[in-house]
């Protein structure tokens, strides 16, 4: 099987290098990188840490496509040359591997860090939010999010407006905006309410389509934005 | 932790989805068509509308004003429907909803002759 690699390091001109890799049964896009990387070019440069589908450090573009390498199998993705780049809207730093920073801090800007309310502690120390509650199964897909970066990747929205915060950041300011021990949810609502940031979404979806945890921040995205309408009418909460 | 700005990554290098390129559209989803197409329509709308203006009795020009109108339209009312809270993973089958109706809705309003 043919694979076309993105890469690039600073100072050299990027390219597509083709590579021949025998794609063994149940043979994953990651598996292929680091034979390559093993047998026939030490040079190239990936990221990868649990292996199993867990911590998204393996999220690359997979013939067009965000994709966590690692659950990639080869077998699953067309016959002709699989192309590999980095993923789109994240500085590079050499090959596949790109600057997470945007997303941190993305969601600094948005002032997506939990900050203890009044309601943070009960007399055992933090307070529960039972995991049946409404309040925990609103934001149960949401919090599950491993900051992989696939979703600012994939939105259009974040390539046509660098001031748009991104799927990842709102998803975060929705999980916050939800909790009750929380104590900024103003200081976020304002923040949010910025131009270039709820309006921004069209509801395209291409966040929700590759999310590799299921999680939907388009939800999330158009949750905040109907809160944000109902303040502007003075009725609902922050 | 106080909110900083975003450090600036426009002098570093960055790919990004170029719309030029085949691979852009290799993998284009769903929610992006029904945007887009959304958009073409209401330009077209603006142009056909213009001609109708002008000629309101050919019937050509009826065909695409109602065909126009009824695609932008129910394209509309999917977005509406998921901003009042549908959930998102119902948006491709809201997509193919909006296309079947306007399909059926222009066959019936054809057929039936006002004038
Ligand atoms: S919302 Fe999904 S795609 Fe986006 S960073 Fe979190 S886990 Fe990754
Ligand atoms: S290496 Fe952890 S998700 Fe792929």
């Amino acid at each position: 099987m043919v694979l076309k690699v993105f890469r690039w390091s600073p100072g050299s001109r990027e390219r597509l290098q083709k590579y021949w890799v025998k794609a063994l049964q149940g043979m994953t896009v990651l598996d292929a990188l680091v034979e390559l990387q093993r047998n026939s070019d030490a040079t190239l440069a990936f990221r990868y840490a649990c292996r199993v589908g867990m911590c998204g450090s393996c999220a690359m573009v997979v013939n067009g496509r965000e994709r966590w390498a690692c659950r990639t199998l080869l077998s699953n993705l067309d016959r002709g040359p699989v192309t590999v780049r980095p993923l789109y809207q994240f500085p590079l730093i050499r090959d596949l591997v790109v600057d997470m920073a945007p997303i941190k801090n993305k969601m600094l800007e948005m002032k997506a860090v939990f900050v203890p309310g009044r309601r943070a502690m009960d007399g055992d120390g933090f307070a529960l939010i039972g995991s049946r509650t409404r309040e925990r199964r609103a934001i149960d897909a949401a919090i599950e999010c491993i900051g992989c970066g696939m979703c600012v990747s994939a939105c259009t929205m974040v390539s046509h407006d660098p001031r748009f915060p991104g799927p990842a950041a709102l998803n975060r300011v929705f999980t916050l905006q939800r909790d009750s021990r929380d104590g900024a949810h103003a200081d976020r609502s304002q923040a949010v309410l910025a131009e270039d940031v709820l309006t921004r979404c069209h509801g395209q979806a291409n966040c929700t389509a590759v999310c590799p945890m299921e999680i939907s921040p388009t939800d999330s995205i158009l949750a905040l934005r109907r809160r944000a309408v109902l303040r502007l009418f003075g009725i609902g909460p922050r | 932790m106080s909110a900083r700005r975003a450090e600036p990554v426009r002098d570093r290098k960055m790919l990004t989805r170029r719309m030029g390129s085949a691979e852009a559209w290799r993998d284009t989803k769903v929610g992006m068509w029904a945007w887009l197409l959304q958009r073409v329509a209401a330009i077209g709308l603006v142009a056909v509308i213009a001609a109708h203006l002008k000629n309101p009795f050919a019937r050509p020009v009826q065909a695409a004003l109602l065909a126009l109108v009824l695609f932008h339209g129910l394209l509309g009312v999917r977005a509406i429907l998921l901003d009042f809270g549908l959930p998102a993973r119902w948006h491709r089958l809201l997509f193919l909803l909006a296309l079947l109706v306007g399909v059926a809705a222009f066959a019936a309003i054809w057929r039936w002759r006002w004038y």
